[in-house]
């Protein structure tokens, strides 16, 4: 006979498992393979991307037992032993993760030398800007109420 | 467990490259946040090492835009708390 209970909980560490192995999988943008790309050349040039990495992510799970069915909601023909009853449960197990990447500087090998040139992302400055502007502006507002009120 | 297991900075060197008769190693430095649900990476390159004729130069890899994003986030803020405190001081001058 099948025992549910065993086989809920062997199939919960089997997942587990495979979510560590995919935890695994995000722990390596740890190595410096994730952060600088593969050299390209093009010409006298050979050019490499250095990028900043960062990812995440987390799992959880959770198994549960108990009657299959309430008692009150039982058919009169439908027979539940107790075995059966305390055998009936559930699991779930679930997760999430997400990785970002922006690129830092550009190193380029060539007869002249190597150079680093940085990379200026004007778009991530005008968010900050318009971020802190505006934060500020609230907080100006919030101190000029106070002192009217 | 302890606090040692659970952050990590790792300063790492990868795969040299080697083009003509200079080679390029790169450095990166990495912080790993291990929990027992999940964790977390943030990598970012520290500098290049470059040998060229048995002398290597070592050539740091400065990210403007987060420099710039912190000066900016900073300066604000510096600003605020400034202008919070004169506001208050001319609050409480008045009769």
């Amino acid at each position: 006979m099948i025992d549910p209970r065993n086989n809920l909980i062997a199939l919960t560490d089997k997942n587990s498992e495979q979510l560590r192995t995919v935890l695994e999988r995000i722990f390596a943008a740890a190595q410096p393979g994730a952060v600088y790309s593969e050299p390209v050349v093009s010409g006298n040039y050979t050019v490499i991307t250095a990028s900043e990495v960062a990812s995440g992510g987390g799992f959880g799970s959770g198994v549960g037992f108990g009657p299959a069915t309430p008692p009150a909601k039982k058919q009169p023909d439908e027979e539940v032993s107790q075995a059966e009853q305390a055998n009936s449960g559930g699991g779930g197990i679930g997760g999430g993760g997400g990785s970002v990447g922006r690129p830092v500087a550009i190193i380029i090998i060539g007869p002249d030398g190597v150079t680093v040139k940085p990379v200026f992302d004007l778009t991530k400055i005008a968010l900050a800007g318009i971020t802190a502007w505006t934060a500020m502006l609230a907080v100006f507002r919030r101190a000029r109420k106070a002192s009217k009120g | 467990m302890r606090l040692k297991d659970v952050f990590q900075v790792q300063t790492v060197s990868g795969q040299p490259v080697t083009v003509d008769s200079v080679t390029v190693t790169p450095q990166s430095q990495a912080l790993i946040v291990r929990l027992p649900i999940g964790g977390f990476v943030w990598n970012r390159p520290t500098a290049i090492l470059v040998e060229r004729n048995e002398a290597a130069k070592r050539f740091p890899i400065v990210d403007i835009t987060r420099i710039l994003q912190l000066l900016l986030l900073g300066f604000s803020l510096v600003l605020t708390i400034v202008s919070l405190v004169k506001f208050s001081q001319r609050k409480e001058r008045r009769p």
